[in-house]
């Protein structure tokens, strides 16, 4: 016990806390869809959401950049703090907050446009480039983070809606990072690609971590495993535990962790 | 025999049809249906089908050729001293026909005898008075020869009408009987019903086709007719509509370009007001709007294009035309003098684009609604605001949907009537200053038909030609719509 708190002090202060989330409750109309969830992400780490299908982890991370305003019906309570700022606060502008933290879905999404165009649409609507040259090296970066590059230098003025899955995945990948977002949430970004699609994208996020806060929610305990050094679990809208990755999956403290790992829920 | 009676007939049969080939199924069954191939009501639709469709075929051929068979052999009865007399072999021909319809009375009156009325002569019998003691009058004194041809006539149609009966009857046991016979439990009605079905579809789908081709060959043929009498090259290239309605032939100018301008200019004012407020209304609904609001707003703005064009023609008449008058008259609000009447360019556009905002806003709303929400997602977690998205991601996505929406209110524009006649006044002008009178295509084809009109002169065959050269139009209208579509989605999808 004592070791624990030793050891958790020595992360605190190793790895600044960018998000915190204190009580937050999440209620879809009558539906209390996330009861009284605390945790603290830290910043240049992976952090992964896992659990069963509608425990709520999707809709926890959707709070993260007030995607859920979208939702009529949906209700925050509680706070979410970034960087200590409190996120849901009347003054906070979400429009400026998903600049902050850039979300990249279940399902590849890219926009009917060339891919130039899909990378350049975040700079250009927050006004990040001042001239041509800027923005075109911004795509470039972009593109390049999400080792899209090489693939598509030639051909920028394709449709984005014409590549492969994977490509597409990754140019959402591009497209979140081009707004240099401080945080990025994924949303079971793998889930509807392929094996080697998921690899690339796998050795992305590990790559991202460099520069930002990851929260990647995942239906995979295996790429749970691989990517992320912090793992949540989340059961029936409770967050039943949050650890060290390697600590969750080789000694969880709760039986309901165990039996979702060991593959008895879920 | 009646066509009713004759229809009620194999109607009947087809009816007891149904019942004995359903009975039939099960009998040979042994009573368990589980034992036939298909449920005993397709047996019995079997039976039924195949008693009335042959039937009725046979009925409806025979009633298309009979009259050309009779028509063609008693006209040749016809001196031709008789038809110059009257004028042509069709009105000759329509008195025979009277006067064997007259016959047909006079015996079932009991006026003539059944063997009299073949019998009468010329020289012996007044036609005339006899017929018109029975109720049936005629135009002039009947020839000889018209008597003979109408006793013909009432001969032959007599004998068709019996043989015909005979034919449809036989027909329906035929099918009857044939049907009955290839009813057994293993016979697969159930395929033989599907089939029958798809034949009925096919004809629904084929009878709109047929009407559109009716159509326009009824326009090609009058068309040519109004070309030969009037030069194509002025028609099309005439600077002037000006017809003449005296009667005294020729002198009339009958160039569309004036008709045509007035048309496209209407249409143009009436998309330009339309396009804008109804996409902002599609927008403000799909995007903007509350599910409570939507579910008001909607319907009351599609109540639109429910009213009746005449009423928006009045309220142009009535109400827009004065108020722009009072603004852009000569006394008018800013004094400048534009507008001398109600009726004008201005006013019929105002209207019309009033008219199709519901279309372009409701086929809008519809097409940007299905613009996957995750395309909306990835934009608003890029923190884009709500109009951001709308304009660079939603709309181009949904642009060939909209392109769509605003060529069909194209050619609605182009087609409209009532709102043209009575808000844009008749005048055919060639003019740039949109508070003007001017007129379209389709109202001149009502102007040019109405009334006592001559169908063999250009000026009432002129509308013929209009009619298909706006059908031309909004045909190449909705094929460039398509291509659009089509050019657009390759690159979206």
């Amino acid at each position: 016990m004592e070791d624990m708190v030793h050891v958790e002090r020595a992360m605190s202060t190793q790895q600044d806390i960018k998000i915190k989330a204190n009580t937050v409750q999440v209620y879809y109309g009558e539906n209390h869809a996330i009861k009284d969830v605390d945790v603290e992400i830290a910043d240049k780490t992976v952090t992964a959401f896992i659990g069963p299908s509608g425990c709520g982890k999707s809709t926890f991370l959707r709070c993260i950049n007030r995607m859920n305003d979208t939702i009529d019906i949906c209700r925050v309570e509680g706070d979410i703090l970034i960087d200590g700022e409190d996120i849901y606060h009347p003054n906070v502008d979400p429009v400026q907050l998903r600049a902050k933290v850039g979300m990249v879905f279940q399902k590849p999404n890219p926009f009917p446009k060339s891919i130039y165009d899909n990378v350049a649409y975040g700079p250009k609507i927050h006004g990040l480039a001042r001239n041509k040259a800027e923005l075109d090296e911004i795509v470039e970066k972009s593109l390049r983070k999400a080792a899209l590059w090489d693939e598509v230098k030639d051909r920028l003025d394709a449709a984005g809606t014409g590549m492969s899955g994977g490509q597409q995945q990754r140019l959402c990948i591009a497209r979140a990072i081009a707004t240099q977002p401080e945080v990025l949430l994924m949303d079971e970004p793998c889930s509807a690609l392929d094996p080697i699609a998921t690899a690339q994208v796998e050795e992305l996020i590990d790559e991202l971590r460099q520069s930002f806060s990851v929260v990647i929610v995942t239906h995979s305990m295996q790429q749970a495993a691989r990517v992320s050094q912090k793992t949540a679990f989340f059961h029936l809208g409770n967050l039943v535990e949050f650890d060290d990755t390697d600590k969750i999956f080789t000694n969880p403290q709760d039986p309901r962790t165990e039996s979702y790992i060991s593959g008895r829920i879920g | 025999m009646s066509n009713l009676l004759i229809v009620i007939i194999v109607f009947g049969l087809g009816a007891i049809g149904f019942l004995i080939g359903r009975n039939r199924a099960m009998a040979s069954g042994e009573g368990d249906m589980r034992n036939l191939h298909s449920l005993p009501f397709y047996y019995g639709a079997n039976v039924g089908f195949s008693t009335m469709i042959p039937a009725i075929g046979v009925l409806a051929l025979w009633l298309i050729a009979q009259p050309f068979a009779i028509n063609n052999a008693v006209s040749g009865m016809l001196s031709a001293d008789n038809i110059e007399a009257a004028g042509s072999r069709s009105l000759v021909m329509s008195d025979v026909r009277r006067v064997s319809e007259g016959l047909d009375a006079a015996v079932t009156q009991g006026v003539l005898a059944r063997d009299e009325a073949s019998e009468i002569a010329f020289d012996t019998t007044d036609v005339r008075a006899l017929l018109a003691s029975v109720g049936v009058a005629l135009g002039s004194e009947v020839s000889a020869d018209t008597l003979r041809a109408a006793q013909r006539y009432r001969v032959m149609a007599n004998r068709g009408n019996l043989l015909k009966t005979i034919a449809v009857i036989a027909a329906a046991l035929a099918g009857l009987a044939m049907s009955y016979r290839a009813t057994t439990k293993d016979f697969r009605a159930r395929n033989v019903v599907e089939r029958g079905v798809l034949m009925l579809l096919i004809c629904a789908a084929s009878i709109a086709v047929l009407t559109t081709l009716g159509i326009i060959l009824s326009l090609i043929f009058n068309t040519i007719e109004f070309f030969r009498l009037y030069a194509a090259s002025e028609f099309f290239l005439g600077l002037r509509w000006n017809p003449s309605f005296s009667g005294r032939g020729g002198g009339s100018e009958l160039g569309i370009l004036p008709l045509l301008w007035g048309t496209l200019y209407i249409s143009f004012v009436a998309l330009l007001v339309a396009v804008p407020l109804g996409l902002f209304a599609a927008i403000y609904l799909s995007e903007y709007a509350s599910k409570r609001v939507r579910s008001v707003a909607k319907p009351l703005l599609e109540i639109l294009a429910g009213i009746p064009t005449i009423v928006y023609g009045l309220f142009a008449l009535l109400t827009v035309g004065p108020l722009l008058v009072d603004v852009f008259g000569n006394d008018g609000l800013l004094g400048v003098g534009w507008m001398s009447g109600g009726t004008a360019v201005m006013t019929a556009g105002l209207v019309m684009g009033i008219m199709l905002i519901p279309f372009v806003s409701s086929l809008s709303d519809d097409i940007i609604n299905a613009v996957p929400q995750a395309m909306r997602d990835g934009s608003y977690g890029l923190g884009a605001t709500q109009s951001e998205t709308v304009r660079q991601v939603i709309l181009p996505a949904a642009l060939p949907g909209i392109v769509g929406a605003i060529l069909l209110a194209a050619s609605r524009a182009i087609g409209e009537t009532m709102i043209v006649v009575l808000g844009a006044g008749a005048a055919a002008r060639l003019s740039l200053n949109p508070f003007e009178a001017m007129t379209t295509v389709t109202a001149k084809i009502v102007s040019q038909l109405t009334g006592d009109s001559d169908f063999a002169s250009p000026e009432a065959l002129v509308a013929f030609a209009l009619g298909i050269t706006l059908f031309v139009i909004t045909l190449g209208l909705n094929i460039f719509a398509l291509y659009i579509v089509r050019k657009y989605r390759e690159q979206y999808d």
